[in-house]
């Protein structure tokens, strides 16, 4: 089997057209890398500046009653996920900013795709894009013609007349070829090395390696096996072709139009009037009129044993706003779980594609490891809203215990409160506590590689030799 | 060209490719049809949402006024509350020609509810709820398959022209029968060139007259079609050159293959991501500032500071009721405040989409290396899809806001009772 992979590599290197193509390749390789690091690097610098500057403002506000802060309210930024350099995921489409405040949960605003003309159908030029659509075709290109020309030379028959299996022969240029593609992945991978330092991120960038070259190695043992049972390169190179253009770039997209069918999400207009409506059965904090807020002040009068809101220790006006919060976190909580259960099943929908698309399973778990993909994207909006609640309840408290009477909104508190309030700071998930979300990728990958070799090992080894 | 019909019918591969491409085009345009329609009926549920809610405020005018209900905490007869009332909405409908390309129609809002208080880049400008892998793969439509797929159907139909003859080693025998090699070939071409583009027109025609044109939206199609053929004649133009010069239908199909990858992968993502480092993603630091901070400052304003800021930026005012008044009422004044904020974020909103128009002055500036990307925005612009289009709206919602705070004001100022006739005005303005 060595002696195979080093015949082939020797005949790699012989070629000196494809001796300067891959120096150019790989030249390129690092100049995209580089490029992708750079960019995260600069979106990243920008947004902390902003974040910055979002929370000096914070810090320095003038003394304020706290439900004034509250409307005054704060920004969450997404973070440019760890490996964003690598594979852009959903980050390009998806918003970058939310502003948390009380009474309502906003949406994430501001897409960098909405901030322009539209420029490429495959995003950015990352190492996602060379290491999932050009590697795989110089492995395509690699592969097709190697054992067809064995055959027309002759050269396989010598071989297996000497005693040479055809899988095994089969195999040693798969791996020859799939080397290549796992050298190329190394460099990228190693390079990126340089720009991350956490342990979390090696973790996933191991996972990165491990997919990437199990399609690899998918692709390489495919190209070979058509190579060894069809008679002429032209049909070789058609069928593979025909198949990475097919997992490429129609199921993906194909596919990712069924799911919405399946599983189709309310539109925004039908989504805010359901919530609209059911938040209307809950308390209004800002309107003096609303009878469940009667029922909710001979709560408190009784519990304080008082005859007036007057006579109160506290503000109850802090107390009918984190009530009404309260009521809008369970609407909130029963209609955007909703989205996220229709977005989870879609996600699997999506995975379950990758029995006939491996491209489907390692695109997923490529955005997975890197933290760019939906899944990490949900985990940021959540993280977000828990903090909002936070900050409102915090606001709200200072508001209902902090020394203020009922109806004296003119009471304030000053920038030393304000600092006090916990700045938002966003931690990615860590990548084995999401892994679940992956198995089905995970699997359909390793199936694919069991079909792989299933079907080199099981070749006809008479009907493909002449 | 019959010659070369008789080669397609013996290739099944070739009939089995244009089937799939041809299927390909129909799902593309039938996707851009349901978006059409999807967007057709939202716009229409929201109308009859917007009618009920208007019928009900004419309903509470008319139990004010018959005395039969108390005038309600947020008083209707105000100038303030009857616009607020008013259920302004401001769409964008989608153009027919949105059946051929979806482009940009995923990434922006097509409808918005408007109050004095709006502004064009509020939350519910965002894109409709959707799956964000969904978006970030893509839709296919129309304008995805002719412009990515159509190169490598014509590499599949074209990669063996000449590249076989010599394969198998019998080119000079054709060239021997006195028929020059580039015409040979040029003929050849000329029959998948016919082939390809009566099968689009035909497609695409279908839909032409399934959603019945108008003469103006007829003449938008002409363009497209226009953008079709040239955008094709190129392709054909490269890959012509390529089998010209070609050694064998593999090295034709690797070059072919690889003149794909550079106009459809390389070059648009090379330019997506400089345009990127050059131009960051907008955090739009400035509009936040604006909608906290110096909204902020503006409320903290007494009344007299902002009496004299809104009649400096409202000349009209000075002929108000309200401004011949000794005394400034604080109520018609916090009634007005919107006005000055509104104004903040105009010029935020100019200093933004100077901001964007720089980058995409930046992507335009590459278009002659990158006629792919250039194809996608001509037709997303045909369509009303693209940026531009999405700028459009955005100027009409900010004038729909502007025509609000102009009637708050002025009524306001004049301290106008609201009935149902005035109201019914209102409705019929801000149409």
């Amino acid at each position: 089997m060595i002696d195979i992979i080093i015949n082939e590599w020797t005949k790699f290197l012989r070629n000196s057209v494809f001796v300067y193509l891959n120096v150019f390749f790989i030249f390129s390789l690092i100049f995209v890398v580089y490029l992708g690091i750079l960019q995260n690097n600069s979106q990243e610098t920008n947004r902390k500046i902003v974040e910055d500057e979002v929370r000096e403002q914070w810090d320095n506000l003038e003394p304020m009653n706290p439900h004034s802060a509250a409307h005054y309210g704060s920004y969450a930024f997404k973070p440019m996920n760890l490996l964003n350099g690598l594979d852009g995921g959903v980050n390009d489409i998806t918003g970058n900013v939310i502003k948390l405040e009380g009474h309502v949960q906003n949406e994430i605003l501001f897409s960098e795709a909405s901030q322009s003309l539209s420029i490429s159908k495959f995003g950015k030029l990352k190492s996602s894009i060379l290491l999932q659509i050009i590697i795989p075709l110089i492995i395509i290109f690699l592969g097709y013609s190697s054992i067809i020309n064995d055959k027309k030379t002759g050269v396989l028959k010598l071989l297996v007349v000497e005693g040479l299996m055809l899988r095994k022969i089969i195999f040693g240029k798969s791996l020859s070829i799939w080397l290549y593609g796992l050298l190329l992945l190394f460099l990228t991978i190693i390079i990126q090395i340089f720009s991350t330092s956490s342990f979390e991120s090696l973790n996933r960038l191991i996972l990165i390696i491990i997919s990437y070259s199990l399609y690899y190695y998918i692709l390489a043992g495919l190209a070979v096996y058509f190579s060894s049972i069809f008679k002429n390169n032209t049909t070789s190179l058609s069928i593979v072709m025909c198949l990475w253009i097919v997992w490429t770039i129609f199921i993906p997209k194909l596919w990712g139009n069924t799911v919405e069918k399946v599983y189709p999400l309310p539109s925004r207009q039908v989504f805010k009037d359901n919530m609209k409506e059911e938040r209307s059965k809950g308390i209004d904090g800002h309107n003096p009129y609303d009878k469940r807020r009667d029922i909710l002040k001979e709560k408190f009068l009784n519990q304080y044993n008082v005859d007036s809101l007057s006579q109160l220790p506290i503000n109850f006006d802090g107390i009918v706003m984190q009530a009404d919060e309260e009521y809008g976190n369970q609407i909130w909580d029963k209609y955007f779980g909703k989205n996220y259960h229709i977005l989870e099943k879609q996600k699997k929908l999506f995975q379950i594609s990758g029995i006939v698309n491996p491209f489907s399973s390692l695109q997923s778990l490529s955005m997975g490891f890197a933290g760019t993909d939906m899944m990490h994207h949900l985990d940021f909006l959540k993280s977000a809203e828990d903090y909002r609640r936070y900050f409102i309840k915090e606001l709200n408290d200072q508001h209902a215990y902090g020394g203020s009477k009922t109806g004296d909104w003119k009471w304030t508190v000053d920038s030393l409160y304000f600092r006090s309030v916990k700045k938002y700071d966003y931690k990615s998930a860590k990548i084995f506590d999401k892994i679940n979300y992956y198995s089905l990728d995970i699997i359909c990958l390793l199936l694919w590689f069991v079909a792989v070799n299933s079907l080199i090992f099981f070749i006809n080894r008479k009907k493909n030799i002449l | 060209m019959l010659s070369e019909f008789d080669h397609f019918k013996r290739s099944p591969f070739k009939i089995f490719s244009l089937l799939l491409y041809t299927m390909a085009i129909i799902y593309g345009c039938q996707n851009g049809y349901t978006l059409y329609k999807k967007h057709n009926l939202e716009i229409s549920n929201i109308k009859t949402k917007i009618s009920d809610s208007q019928s009900k405020m004419m309903k509470t005018f008319d139990d004010i006024e018959s005395g039969s209900i108390e005038k309600p905490r947020r008083d209707p007869t105000t100038p303030y509350w009857a616009v607020r009332n008013t259920s302004t909405y401001s769409f964008k409908y989608p153009s027919k020609l949105m059946v051929f390309s979806i482009g940009q129609a995923e990434q922006y809002g097509y409808y918005k509810y408007i109050t004095n208080w709006s502004t064009v880049f509020d939350e519910d400008l965002a894109h409709e709820i959707a799956n964000p892998e969904r978006l970030a793969i893509g839709t296919i439509d129309f304008n995805f398959i002719f412009l990515y797929l159509t190169p490598i159907l014509l590499i599949i139909l074209l990669f063996n022209i000449g590249g076989l003859e010599k394969d198998l080693k019998f080119e000079n025998l054709i060239l021997l029968n006195n028929i020059s090699k580039n015409w040979w070939i040029f003929s050849r071409f000329s029959f998948y060139y016919v082939l390809n583009s009566i099968l689009i027109i035909c497609c695409l025609l279908f839909y032409v007259f399934r959603l019945e044109f108008d003469e103006a939206n007829f003449n938008y199609f002409l363009n497209l079609f226009f953008i079709i053929c040239i955008y094709l004649l190129c392709w054909f133009a490269i890959f012509y050159t390529i089998n010209i010069f070609g050694n064998g239908s593999l090295d034709q199909s690797i070059k072919m293959v690889s003149i794909w990858l550079i106009f459809c992968i390389v070059i648009p993502g090379s330019i997506h991501q400089a345009s990127s480092i050059k131009y960051p993603t907008n955090y739009m630091l400035d509009y936040l500032n604006v909608s906290r901070e110096k909204s902020n400052e503006i409320f903290s304003l007494s009344s007299d500071s902002l009496n004299k800021k809104l009649m400096n930026s409202y000349k009209f005012l000075k002929s108000s009721t309200h401004a011949k008044d000794s005394i400034v009422s604080k109520s018609i004044i916090n009634r007005s405040v919107s006005a000055i904020i509104n104004d903040l974020n105009k010029n935020v909103n100019y200093q933004i989409e100077s901001k964007n128009e720089k980058k995409n002055k930046f992507i335009n500036s590459f278009n002659i290396f990158n006629p792919v990307t250039f194809c996608q925005n001509k037709i997303n612009k045909i369509a009303e899809t693209d940026y531009y289009s999405y700028k459009k709206y955005r100027f009409q919602i900010q004038s729909k806001i502007d025509d609000q705070i102009n009637m708050i004001l002025l009524d306001t100022w004049n301290k106008i009772k609201i009935n149902k006739i005035k109201y019914l005005q209102y409705i019929d303005e801000l149409k």
